[in-house]
């Protein structure tokens, strides 16, 4: 596996150049073009009627719902949004496709252009720290369109057995330009679209449920020259990291076969994660003829007649705007809001937790160091986003010392309620008293000679001791900013 | 519009047909016929038809679940199935 | 007299007054049915229990309550065979309603019937269809044209009081005129194509068949209206056709395109159709020559489009989920390949190359995408010849019935025979067909009135009041 940015770092004087083409399920409640329900899981050939099975004399209709997210993606991605668009059949031949054509897009996409921006925290991790995960580099769009899913296959011995459920499922198939140059970038390139998809609610664009499927294409050529090299397409790749492990073994390949003088084949070829390598597919002698025409079915769709107005208010705030808003305005980490920027549920707890106090970076810190290892459900969880608030301001302000605020986080997990109310009932008010301070630092002073002796020789260090001792006498209320200014002062009289 | 190359027994192909020497050749006369009396398209003039803009935005459908057909009434068709599955010769990458 | 002679206007009248009752009518078809189908062979299924039964709780409160129509068999009817004329759609049982069949159902119709039809809608004679041919009920020895030969030729031969077919170059109209009953292609997008096997997407559309005007206005009432299953249908509010019989054509601008009277035409059918304009004048409305000059380019642009189509649309019937599938595959590629050649005749076959060839690679901009151009040509024709009348006149068929077996070795001869009648279906416009004459050997005439594009109104109007001042529409088939 290679560990560097570029991955290329064994092969310096080649540059791999890569395009992906990603298909994504449309979260609608029903069908591209029926309204059968679009829902995972159901039994089989349950969820089909004459449309999406292909029976003789029906119809397709629009999902307008999903032309509206398909709109909402586009404007994401700074896309151009068709005025006008259309749908074309695309001719071929297989037992999952129930008409044995689909309806997709061709010469009138919905959405043309665009860019996806490669967010830093997305690159692998062992990669985040290289130069190029931090180039924040822009990756162009061709187009985004829509189309019909197949059926599901199953395999047996002799028979293949087909579950029509998941054909005219609404799917988004967005093609990027070849501007990715190495399998990190393609990593990160599928996690920073992924996120904006969950932004916009479009999609949960899980690709090990199949919500998001990859193809990419891949070829390799000397740096600095201007052809590309022959292409190759590979298929079956089932996770994100599956990804950048089929373009590191194949870059590989192709760089091999090229320094050895041998050509490359224009091919399609299958990523078997097990064996860890890219395999030939059955080629077939011609390229398909898909024999694409309008669809005479459907009128053309005009977006310009509502459809645009209405996905331009479902537009959320893009994940790097949000994530420069939350580092600018409330001091969270970079880190901190990335993890923010991709779970917009969490996000929306943690804005809700800061907007009561001035303290929103130390609730980033509560949010994402502490409440989130519990692996709470932002939207169902008793614990009330304002408690972090009043937590963030309570350890803040002088109320209780940090060590105490964990110990009213530990309570608040178990019996949601107000910090304020738990600092009372745990009775873990800070001691802030002169007073009662000072009878504790001469109660330190008295039991650890040693450490005094120490300290008045020279040893700074050896107060540590000392302020430990009240942190334990006082059951750790002690305010140390306070101990710490008594016991110099003692100490030095 | 040249004289156009149809091979018939390609285009049957890609339709899936598989035609015996006698239809390919009495299809490929028939075509050629009929193909010869397109050919007159190729000398009208369509440089400015004007692109037909549809009107208003069609009918589309509302994202509302409607009721599927009953699994034994897709089977009841279908020559082939077993376990709720629609069958077909072992599908090969 | 038989019931199965009278109007659906006149039985409408009488079901509703109680002087009968639906079973009656049906069992008078049944005897019709009984006595000359055997000869005509117009059906391809009847089930007489089942319209009988649906005959006894037949509700006359309805708009067509307890009236017996007979659906071309490419229409789905929920639970009933639905063959298109061909044996790779053996054994499939339409799992739902056509919405044209299902608004006939909910008008109270009933069903007897499903009628013959070239493969697929394939053909202009009938002989096309894998269960038989459909012969003329003037003379059995000539086709009663096609592809809804069989619709035509029910009502027609007084088998049904009503059929419903379909049109996607002429194949409601030519068969009406061949047959002398009255045929009525909407204007496309008027009815839903929901159900109706598709041919040609663009230009297929559902029609009555019927034995008078007043009749087929009944129908397209009951049918036409936006059906939110078809994306394709026309959002404007439904309308009653007919409902005030003008009876005069005074003021009509009647339009006779040049294109469609040309020398060497058939003579008898050329003197019905100067006789009909002449009636058309005489009583008021006046005869204007226009012109549709992209007509000798028509045929060529519907084969290219409608086999494009078609060789798409036919793609599903390939034995997998519904249908006949071929014995024993071997493979995949066996599996498609057996079904779909042992299970569609030659014409079908013919269309599906001919179709996929002008869209593949390297000839798709020549053929597909010219023809669509030609096509907005077409329909400028119409819209230009419009803006100088307010109807068509023409010929519906260059000629009467030919005679079975005639044609069946010459697909272009066969496809030249469609002249009349493509333009409409590549323009949308809608038009009727009705009867104007018969030859001396009493074979009928078919007058055809073309509309504006929504504009059944018109050309309802002026037929109606064309027909009930003749009385071509009284003369039946020799029994």
């Amino acid at each position: 596996m290679e560990t560097d940015a570029a991955g290329m770092s064994s092969h310096p004087n080649w540059e791999a150049v890569i395009g992906l083409e990603v298909h994504v399920q449309l979260r609608t409640r029903t069908k591209m073009f029926c309204g059968c329900v679009n829902q995972y899981g159901g039994a089989m050939n349950s969820q089909v009627c004459p449309v999406c099975l292909g029976l003789p004399g029906s119809l397709p209709v629009p999902n307008e719902e999903a032309i509206r997210r398909t709109i909402v993606t586009g404007l994401m991605l700074g896309c151009r949004i068709a005025p006008v668009a259309r749908f074309d059949r695309k001719n071929y031949f297989y037992p999952d496709m129930p008409k044995n054509y689909q309806i997709s897009q061709f010469d009138d996409p919905l959405c043309a252009g665009g860019t996806v921006g490669l967010d830093p925290f997305l690159f692998p991790k062992d990669l985040q720290d290289t130069d190029e995960a931090k180039a924040k580099k822009s990756i162009r769009l061709t187009r985004i369109h829509l189309e019909e899913d197949v059926a599901k296959s199953f395999h047996y011995e002799e028979r293949s057995g087909i579950d029509f459920n998941r054909a005219g499922t609404p799917l988004m198939e967005i093609v990027s330009e070849a501007d990715l140059r190495t399998a990190g970038e393609a990593f990160a390139f599928l996690g920073s679209l992924r996120q904006v998809l969950l932004a916009g609610d479009v999609s949960d664009a899980d690709m090990e449920k199949g919500q998001m499927r990859c193809d990419v294409n891949v070829s390799v050529r000397p740096v600095g020259q201007k052809e590309f090299g022959t292409k190759v397409e590979l298929k079956n790749l089932n996770s994100i990291s599956g990804v950048r492990r089929a373009l590191v073994y194949e870059i590989a390949r192709q760089i091999a076969a090229v320094e050895k003088g041998e050509a490359i084949q224009h091919e399609t070829r299958r990523w078997d994660d097990e064996a860890g390598a890219t395999f030939t597919m059955r080629t077939k002698e011609k390229a398909h003829d898909y024999r694409y025409f309008p669809e005479p079915d459907l009128l053309p769709v005009r977006t310009d007649q509502g459809l645009r107005s209405a996905a331009e208010k479902s537009v959320p705030e893009l994940p790097a705007a949000l994530q420069d808003r939350l580092m600018k305005e409330n001091g969270v980490t970079a880190y901190q809001a990335s993890v923010l920027a991709a779970d917009r549920a969490l996000c929306g707890y943690y804005e809700k937790a800061a907007a009561g106090t001035k303290h929103k970076a130390a609730v980033a810190n509560w949010i994402l160091n502490d409440f989130l290892a519990t692996q709470p459900d932002p939207a169902t969880t008793p614990i009330k986003p304002e408690y972090f608030g009043e937590l963030a301001t309570l350890v803040a302000e002088g109320g209780i010392n940090s060590a105490q605020g964990k110990k009213v986080f530990a309570e608040l997990m178990a019996n949601p309620s107000s910090p304020k109310a738990l600092v009372e009932k745990l009775g873990l008010a800070q001691i802030s008293d002169a007073g009662a301070l000072g009878v504790f630092c001469d109660e330190a002073i008295a039991a650890n000679p040693r450490s005094v002796e120490d300290y008045r020789a020279g040893k700074s260090n050896a107060i540590n001791a000392l302020k430990g001792f009240v942190m334990k006498k006082s059951q750790g209320k002690a305010n140390p900013t306070q101990v710490d200014e008594i016991l110099k002062a003692k100490l030095s009289a | 519009m040249s004289a156009p190359k149809l091979n018939v027994a390609d285009v049957a192909g890609l339709a899936r047909l598989s035609l015996t020497p006698e239809e390919t050749s009495k299809f490929t006369a028939q075509l050629s016929q009929i193909l010869a009396h397109m050919e007159t398209l190729g000398q009208i003039a369509t440089g400015d038809v004007p692109e037909v803009v549809p009107p208003a935005q069609p009918a589309l459908r509302p994202d509302l679940p409607c009721p599927s057909l009953p699994v034994d009434v897709v089977l009841s068709n279908a020559p082939a199935h077993n376990n709720d599955l629609i069958l077909v010769p072992k599908i090969v990458e | 007299m038989s019931l199965a002679h009278e109007t659906l206007a006149s039985l409408r009248r009488r079901l509703s007054s109680k002087e009968i009752h639906s079973r009656d009518i049906v069992k008078d078809l049944l005897t019709e049915i009984g006595a000359r189908e055997k000869t005509v062979h117009a059906f391809t299924h009847i089930d007489e229990k089942a319209a009988l039964a649906s005959a006894e709780k037949a509700d006359t409160s309805l708009p067509l309550g307890g009236i017996p129509i007979a659906l071309k068999d490419n229409l789905n009817a929920l639970g009933d065979p639905c063959t298109c004329s061909s044996k790779i759609l053996e054994g499939y049982r339409a799992p739902y309603d056509a919405t044209a069949v299902a608004r006939l159902r909910h008008a109270g119709a009933i069903f007897l019937g499903r009628t013959n039809m070239d493969e697929f809608a394939m053909g202009s004679s009938t002989e096309n269809s894998a269960l038989g041919v459909t012969r003329n009920p003037w003379d059995p020895t000539r086709i009663p044209g096609g592809s809804s030969g069989g619709s035509a030729a029910a009502v027609a031969g007084r088998l049904a009081i009503a059929a419903l077919g379909s049109d996607t170059g002429g194949s409601i109209r030519q068969p009406a005129a061949l047959c002398g009953c009255v045929g009525l292609k909407p204007t496309y997008g008027r009815i839903s194509r929901y159900g109706l096997v598709a041919f040609a997407s663009s230009l297929d559309q559902i029609g009555p068949l019927t034995r008078t005007v007043e009749d087929s206005a009944i129908l397209l009432s009951a049918l036409a209206g936006h059906d939110p299953r078809d994306n394709t249908t026309d959002l404007r509010k439904p309308e009653t056709f007919l409902s005030k019989p003008e009876g005069s054509v005074k003021g009509l601008r009647v339009g006779l395109p040049k294109e469609y009277f040309l020398p060497g035409m058939n003579a008898e059918t050329e003197a019905a159709i100067r006789s009909a304009s002449q009636w058309f004048e005489k009583n008021g409305a006046t005869l204007v020559e226009v012109s549709l000059p992209h007509t000798p380019a028509a045929i060529a642009v519907y084969y290219i489009l409608a086999t494009a189509e078609a060789s798409a649309n036919l793609a599903r019937f390939d034995g997998v989920r519904y249908g006949r599938r071929a014995v024993d595959p071997k493979d995949l590629l066996d599996l498609y390949q057996r079904t779909r050649s042992e299970g569609f005749g030659p014409e079908v076959k013919r269309r599906i190359i001919l179709g996929t060839f002008v869209l593949s690679q390297g000839y798709a901009d020549a053929y597909y995408r010219k023809a669509q151009k030609v096509r907005g040509l077409l329909r400028q024709d119409f819209e230009s010849a419009f803006t100088k009348c307010d109807l068509l006149l023409t010929p519906t068929s260059p000629e009467p019935a030919f005679p079975l077996g005639e044609r069946t070795q010459d697909p272009l001869k066969m496809y030249l025979a469609d002249v009349f009648t493509i333009s409409t279906n590549l323009a949308g416009n809608g038009a009727i067909s009705l009867p104007c004459g018969f030859t001396k050997s009493n074979l009928p005439i078919g007058l055809q009135l073309i509309s504006p594009r929504f504009g059944e109104e018109k050309i309802l109007q002026a037929a109606h009041a064309y027909e009930q001042a003749h009385d071509f529409w009284k003369r039946m088939p020799p029994v």
